[in-house]
């Protein structure tokens, strides 16, 4: 956790997913493998072995038929701040040998995959499931590798990976707008392959702290919540919703609890 | 100083410890050190992807008939990600999740990698690899062989869709070798198209406005779960106003059920009761299009016909459907039925789709027409945000085609599978009938069979007796890009470029409003010693010389390509598009190609030969799906899925590995149950169980989801294959292969939407 | 010149067929162990049963659990050397072995456990200071090296072996400066105990293991430390008194048990009361806030409400209840009955919070999740038992361990 060193003012990326327009198409998902060199085997139906630096999860209400609805709920790594947006992130604060880092000039949290020997003590940190461990060397069957992208290293078994918000697309938008002698990216330049892959646009992406970006009002719609805000992970990915079950399941409350009347309390930190 | 034994290991530690601490004091150790860090992190057997500069190409995606604009990223020439082509106009940049794994296509380990033929049993698996010279040579010799019998009718051609310059191609070869017997797979736009031409005397694909549309009335239709274009569908759900309605119809809560603006429960296989009843209340309460009935109809008010019988029309005929009636068949309250009507006819641009799922199965020619009457009723045809049907555009020019006499002789027989007969004069293809038909005859009419871009081995209904059909062809021949069952089954296989590697001329598919042209071009070079259908299809005509050389006189498919489609070949090339805007003015748009040059709420054209009453009005006679139903108490529909490529193409890995695993876990699927079923029957989430129906047995999971109907199961199609490679062979079950086929007494199509079933412990 | 024995003078050991028949018995053991462990280094940790849910498992637990019993070597010690309480002289080798034994085998679990051994020195060479397995990693290594050196001299009293002179002033000198290195061991150990401790506690996005902080520490730390000084001694008691059933004499008089167990019975008393504090304040303050009811986290069948009863209650008070009372150290059936009860404790308090951490669903939408561990997991976990066993017959065969056994057990 170095200290900040940069005369560019600090950006904060983060994402707002609008789960009233995901169709749970999967998507996403793909566009990550693709995009990110993820491998994968023959049998994918254990989840808890699957490497998915996103997942879409399938939430029901519950009620019995025809009251039904459903909702497909996309979880990338939430990029957590942590309270007091010191980089306190419950995964950067326990990695003993710095494999993972809180990026002061993105607010993205990395992952060195050379670097980190494979405690796992990052993904007990984890409440989101976010992070995930390569129990496997990476197959590549027929001619697969072929198609793998340079811009992403692929992983060794025995280390942990996890959504880096597609760091190196930041990293080549950086490079371009160095070599056109700019000092700042505009809101379309650096995009996640996930936003960019979802056909309904349900994703965007951009800078939280910049007023002239997308995310920055979205983020403040009556409607948008965070997952387990109450832990004070503090995460930068944003979910907007009209329905309130959903809200309510994007947390834990007591029987008498409604996520409304506590918004004050869990308001983000500044 | 005497060295002693003591003193020298006093010395010998105070050396050692000095010697440490100096070295400690030199870069050696760090640097050792550091070797060792970088050394650990390196592992050799992971692959380091070559860098180079950065280039994209534009195509289009042929994976499915969706057609979606994809821009394909390569570095060093090496093709690394497909996305979406920002500004094609079927898909604004949208992909579905298939899309995205394009690349895995292209290496796939199931890919067949230069022409194979059959060694040992027929699906045993055992192949040699022959030359394309030696595939060809076989192939053409057996084809030659019929021909010089006399029988060129005996060889017939499956493929998966008609509608692009490539399948017209293998259809112009199939006529001049000389067989009517050119087969395409069976879509619900079979039943749609039907009923477009019989009402309104239009043969084209049918086109749905979704974009223009304010209000979408879906019979249990996938719109986003890989409906027409998936990639269309998305981006249009993506991007619809608030203001735009979408009512979802069907007996389980789908994707699309889901993020409808609302979802009408109803009883399976009543859709078609339900649309006579809003057309009752449409026209009891006299809220239909009275410009469009008045002026552009026929049928729709009683009248006498040629021989001077009183007829009823439409108006009166569905008198019978009340909503009371209509209730009690379809589980809908009276209530919502007259609001749901109200709705439909008060919007603005009001739509109603028919066909459920993906459009994979047809369906009853009645439902269709009576859904297909509530876009007349409310006038919305051939307009914009309207129902109306895409005209064949002839971008290509075809030179003249002979034939010799054999081959007249052969197209002058009926085809094999009835379509276009006196049965079924109305329908173009039937595959649905093949099996039952090869099964029938003493010796197979099919002597040789062409399949391309499709597998109905794992696609038609009750796979054990399709198989046993198919075993009676004594000559199979495979043009798959994969290892797939037909291809699996086949004697032949010469396989075709992947979507990457050709150059093909791809129509936009059903739906869209406009004629779209695209251009999908190669992004690389053939990876494996495959060739294009095309040059394919070219070497064969040569090969069998004559006439049917004649009639492809191109070097090659890309030679064909830009000689026939002269001068618009340019435009194509480069910008990678050709748009062809149909739409006309009213009244023009009005104007019909039926007897009465009127839209026929009494089609007829219609063959009423099977149907009861001796009328051409649609009726609601419930579809008798098979199984007794004091044995198979629960009734059994498939679903498709966004995550399942459920048609001739089969999942790739990454398309595997997001399901979810309470639809696949390990090598089992799941049936959908409702929890009150469930609980019944005493199973619980995950349990294991024997399911069963009048086709077969497989062994399933169960997962309880309350967005199923009680006493109704579902299973998604796409899984279940027994070809392709690990990464999909055995996962699940083959839902197609344990349901059963019922003929549309007008039709002929397969109108089964489901099949008795029980669910026992395993 | 006859040769100077092997075996200590003036002690009784059994003949050299019935001791290899019982080191090939825990050798095979070992083995086995050794088996899996090199099936592990060589496929991988596929060859677990851990998941992206169960990151950490069987051998997390197994670590925190050895290092807690191990305790029994720092907190005597500490009371030998610092507090001077003389008697425990005749017991603080046998806790040293025990330590020695503990943490080397930690150290093994851990070069198992992690993902890419040949990085474990990463922990080192890019330490994170923020880390509370850094603090581990750190304490640990240096804490063994200090039992290293606590064993040493005991090594060299095998009589062949200070015969020579070297070895003997050797030994003489180290055990000169001994109680430099124990309170140098005790420092370290509090310190890792407490990271240990730490490693759960400071879990903010787990709530069942997160507890509030004191600085900058969360409360576990204190209670790691606490209970590992409080149940390690009874570790040591229990190791010693199966020493003595299978080698079928006494080797540690009544008065020395008796008072390590009392300080023990005082230890584990308070600890607990303290743990119940912090449970409540837990269940009352801090899960609540989190929007968990202490319900919530004992509502699966494996994880239920009574293995909060069965740590506090059943392993906590009543053994720190008999311990403290003469009559309950005295009776021979009640005091090991405590001392098994104490050493379960702890062993289900390292469990739960490694264990049920993992097992706790976060999201309303999930479910609770179940791990069972494979057979590699076992047999490198049971790979430090057979290993201790053999350590500690050597040393019980060619060491002077027990001061007292000469005394105890006369040779005619
Ligand atoms: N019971 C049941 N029946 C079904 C279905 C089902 O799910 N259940 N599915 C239905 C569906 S949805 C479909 S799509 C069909 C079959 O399948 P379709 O989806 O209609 O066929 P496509 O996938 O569009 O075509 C891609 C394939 O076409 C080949 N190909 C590529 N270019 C050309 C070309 O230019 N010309 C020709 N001729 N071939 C080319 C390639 O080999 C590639 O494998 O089966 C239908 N029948
Ligand atoms: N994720 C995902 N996406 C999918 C799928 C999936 O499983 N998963 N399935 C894919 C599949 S297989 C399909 S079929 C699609 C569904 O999309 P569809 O639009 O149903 O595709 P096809 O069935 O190939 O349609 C062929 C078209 O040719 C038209 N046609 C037939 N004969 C004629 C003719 O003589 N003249 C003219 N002009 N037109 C004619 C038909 O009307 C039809 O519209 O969805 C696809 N998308
Ligand atoms: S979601 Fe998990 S991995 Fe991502 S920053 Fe938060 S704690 Fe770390
Ligand atoms: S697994 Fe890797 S990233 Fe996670 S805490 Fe350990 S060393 Fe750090
Ligand atoms: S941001 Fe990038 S790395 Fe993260 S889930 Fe999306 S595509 Fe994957
Ligand atoms: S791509 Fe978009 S719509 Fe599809 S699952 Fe992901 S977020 Fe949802
Ligand atoms: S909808 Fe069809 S054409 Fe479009 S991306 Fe998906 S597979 Fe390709
Ligand atoms: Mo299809």
């Amino acid at each position: 956790m170095k200290e900040k060193h940069s005369n560019t003012p600090a950006k904060r990326y983060g994402m707002i997913i609008d789960l009233d327009k995901c169709t749970g198409c999967g998507a996403c998902m793909v566009g990550c493998y693709a995009e990110n060199n993820i491998p994968f085997k023959p049998d994918e139906t254990n989840k808890l072995d699957s490497i998915n630096w996103i997942r879409v999860f399938k939430l029901t209400n519950h009620k019995p038929y025809p009251e039904t609805e459903i909702c497909y709920l996309p979880m990338p790594c939430m990029q957590c701040d942590g309270v007091g947006k010191h980089g306190h992130s419950p995964c950067v604060s326990v990695c003993p040998a710095v494999a993972t880092d809180y990026n002061y000039d993105t607010g993205i949290i990395s992952q060195i995959y050379t670097r980190c020997f494979g405690c796992r003590y990052c993904m007990a940190a984890c409440p989101y499931h976010a992070r995930k461990f390569n129990w496997w060397d990476p197959v590549w069957p027929a001619d697969m590798e072929k198609y793998l992208s340079p811009n992403v290293s692929p992983r060794m078994r025995g280390v942990v990976e996890k959504c880096s918000f597609c760091f190196h697309r930041y990293q080549l938008a950086r490079e371009k707008a160095y070599m056109e002698k700019r000092t700042d990216l505009a809101e379309g330049e650096y995009q996640t392959a996930c936003a960019d892959a979802c056909p309904t646009k349900a994703i965007t992406f951009g800078d939280l702290n910049n007023k002239d970006h997308a995310v920055y009002k979205l983020k403040n719609s009556p409607n948008a919540f965070r997952l387990l805000e109450r832990l004070e992970t503090n995460p930068k990915v944003y979910y907007l919703t009209t329905k309130k079950w959903v809200r309510k399941a994007g947390d834990n409350y007591l029987a008498h609890e409604e996520p409304e009347t506590l918004k004050t309390r869990i308001k983000e930190h500044h | 100083m005497k060295i002693n034994r003591r003193n020298f290991l006093s010395y010998g530690t105070a050396l050692v410890l000095g010697g440490a601490a100096g070295s400690m004091l030199t870069p050696a150790p760090w640097k050792l050190m550091d070797d060792l860090a970088i050394w650990t992190q390196n592992w050799p057997w992971t692959p380091v992807p070559e860098d180079g500069p950065v280039s994209y190409k534009p195509s289009v995606c042929t994976l499915c008939p969706g057609g979606c604009g994809i821009n394909v990223r390569l570095t060093g020439g090496r093709p690394v990600k497909i996305e979406g082509l920002r500004d094609y106009p079927v898909n604004n940049g949208s992909l579905c999740p298939m899309g995205f794994a394009g690349l895995q296509y292209l290496y796939n380990p199931a890919r067949v990698i230069s022409p194979l033929k059959r060694e040992g049993k027929r699906g045993e698996g055992k192949w040699t690899p022959v030359s394309w010279d030696e595939a060809i040579a076989a192939v053409t010799q057996k084809l030659a062989d019929l021909r010089a019998a006399g029988r060129p009718e005996s060889v017939a051609c499956i493929t998966g869709s008609d509608h692009g310059a490539m399948d017209a191609f293998v259809s112009r070869f199939m006529t001049a070798y000389g067989s009517p017997n050119y087969i395409r797979s069976a879509t619900a736009m079979d039943a749609m198209e039907q009923a477009i031409d019989l009402t309104q005397g239009q043969q084209g694909t049918p086109v749905f406005d979704i974009e223009n549309a304010d209000f979408i009335l879906s019979f249990g239709a996938g719109l986003l779960e890989g409906w027409g274009s998936a990639g269309r569908m998305l981006n249009l759900f993506g991007n619809q106003k608030s203001a735009k309605k979408l009512i979802q119809i069907e007996p389980r809560l789908s994707d699309t059920a889901a993020r409808a603006t609302q979802w009408i429960a109803i009883h399976p296989g009543a859709e078609g009761a339900l649309a006579l009843g809003l057309a009752h209340v449409i026209i009891k309460e006299s809220l239909y299009n009275k410009y469009f009935v008045d002026n552009f109809a026929f049928g729709f008010s009683d009248w006498v016909d040629e021989t001077g019988r009183a007829r009823e029309g439409f108006a009166t005929w569905v008198k019978a459907y009340g909503p009371e009636k209509v209730s009690g068949l379809t589980g809908i309250t009276p209530e919502k039925i007259m609001s749901l009507a109200r709705d439909f006819a008060h919007a603005g641009k009001p739509i109603a789709i028919s066909g459920r799922g993906n459009d994979d199965l047809p369906g009853s020619m009645d439902e269709t027409l009576a859904i297909h009457f509530l876009n007349a009723l409310v006038g919305n045809i051939n307009k914009t945000g309207g129902v109306s049907a895409l005209p064949e555009t002839d971008y290509a020019k075809w030179p003249e085609i002979n034939i010799d006499e054999t081959a007249s002789k052969g197209l002058q027989q009926a085809r094999i599978d009835g379509a276009g007969g006196d049965e079924f004069p109305n329908t173009r293809f039937l595959i649905n009938r093949l099996p039952g038909i090869l099964l029938a005859a003493g010796e197979s009419p099919i002597q040789a069979l062409l399949v391309t871009d499709a597998n109905p081995l794992y696609a038609l209904a009750d796979a054990e007796n399709t198989k046993k059909a198919f075993d009676r062809i004594p000559f199979i021949v495979s043009f798959a890009s994969f290892m797939d069952e037909t291809a699996a089954f086949a004697d032949y296989i010469l396989p075709n470029h992947t979507h990457l590697e050709r150059l093909q001329v791809v129509p936009a598919t059903a739906g869209v409003a406009r004629q779209i042209i695209g251009l999908a071009k190669p992004v690389v070079k053939p990876v494996y010693d495959t060739r294009h259908i095309g040059d394919t299809f070219i070497n064969m005509a040569g090969a069998l010389g004559g006439f049917v050389a004649q009639a492809f006189p191109w070097k090659n498919y890309e030679a064909f390509l830009t000689e026939s489609m002269g001068n618009q070949w340019e435009e194509l090339n480069q910008k990678g598009r050709i748009e062809i805007d149909h739409s006309l003015p009213d009244p023009m748009a009005f104007a019909f190609n039926t007897t009465s040059a009127k839209f026929e709420f009494y089609p007829t054209a219609r063959s009423t030969k099977r149907q009861a009453g001796d009328s051409a009005l649609p009726t609601f006679t419930p579809v008798p799906i098979e199984g007794d139903p004091n044995r198979f108490k629960l009734t059994l529909i498939p679903y498709d899925a966004m995550r399942l490529a459920g048609g001739d193409i089969a999942n790739v890995p990454f398309l595997t590995k997001i399901l979810d695993d309470t639809v696949l876990k390990k090598q089992t699927g799941f049936v959908e149950i409702n929890p009150a079923t469930a609980k019944k029957l005493g199973f619980k989430e995950g349990d294991s169980a024997k399911l069963a129906t009048p086709k077969g047995e497989a062994m399933v999971r169960v997962h309880l989801f309350e967005g199923i109907m009680p006493d109704v199961i579902a299973m998604p199609r796409g899984l279940g294959h027994t070809a392709y490679s690990d990464y999909l062979s055995g996962k699940g079950t083959n839902v197609n292969a344990l349901m059963g086929s019922v003929e549309d007494p007008t039709s002929g199509l397969d109108m089964a939407w489901g099949i008795r079933a029980s669910l026992t412990r395993a | 010149m006859k040769e100077t024995p092997l075996i200590p003078e003036g002690v009784k050991r059994c003949s050299k067929w019935q001791f290899s028949l019982w080191m090939a018995a825990a050798t095979a053991v070992l083995l086995w162990g050794v088996y899996a462990m090199f099936l592990i280094w060589y496929k991988g940790l596929n060859q677990t049963n851990m998941n992206d849910a169960y990151g950490f498992a069987l051998w997390i637990w197994a670590d925190l659990a050895v290092i807690a019993l191990g305790g029994g070597a720092f907190f005597s010690g500490f009371l030998t050397y610092i507090i001077a309480k003389d008697e425990l002289k005749n017991i603080i080798n046998f806790a040293v072995i025990i330590g020695f034994i503990c943490y080397s085998s930690a150290l093994l679990i851990l070069a198992i456990d992690i993902g890419q051994p040949l990085r474990g020195w990463f922990i080192f060479w890019h330490a994170n200071v923020h880390s509370m397995l850094t603090e581990v990693a750190f304490c640990l290594s240096c804490y063994f090296a200090v039992l290293t050196i606590e064993f040493i001299p005991l090594i060299l009293e095998n009589p062949r072996i200070s015969q020579k002179p070297f070895w003997h002033h050797l030994s003489h000198n180290m055990h000169g400066i001994m109680a430099v290195f124990a309170a140098t061991g005790v420092f370290l150990s509090f310190f890792h105990q407490g990271s240990l401790g730490g490693v759960a506690g400071v879990l903010f996005g787990r709530p069942f293991a997160y507890r509030e902080h004191i600085f900058i520490w969360p409360w576990t730390f204190f209670l790691f430390t606490w209970s590992a000084a409080a149940c390690g001694p009874c570790f040591t008691i229990l190791v010693t008194w199966i020493t003595e059933k299978i080698t079928r004499k006494k080797l540690v008089k009544d008065n020395v048990i008796e008072l390590l167990a009392k300080i023990s019975g005082w230890m584990i008393l308070t600890y607990i009361i303290a743990k119940s504090i912090d449970t409540l304040y837990w269940a009352f303050v801090t899960a609540p806030d989190r929007g968990f009811t202490l319900m919530d986290f004992y509502a699966s069948p494996t994880y239920n409400i009574g293995i909060l009863f069965a740590e506090i209650i059943l392993c906590g008070f009543v053994p720190g209840l008999i311990l403290i009372t003469r009559k309950g150290r005295e009776n021979k059936f009640l005091l090991m009955t405590a001392v098994v009860l104490a050493v379960v404790g702890v062993s289900l308090n390292r469990w739960v919070m490694v264990l049920q951490v993992m097992a706790v669903p976060m999201f309303s939408f999930d479910d609770w999740y179940t791990y069972v561990p494979s057979w590699q997991e076992v047999a490198t976990t049971v790979l430090p038992v057979a290993y201790g066993i053999i350590v500690i017959s050597l040393a019980h065969r060619y060491l002077p361990v027990f001061p007292q056994e000469k005394e105890l057990n006369p040779i005619d």
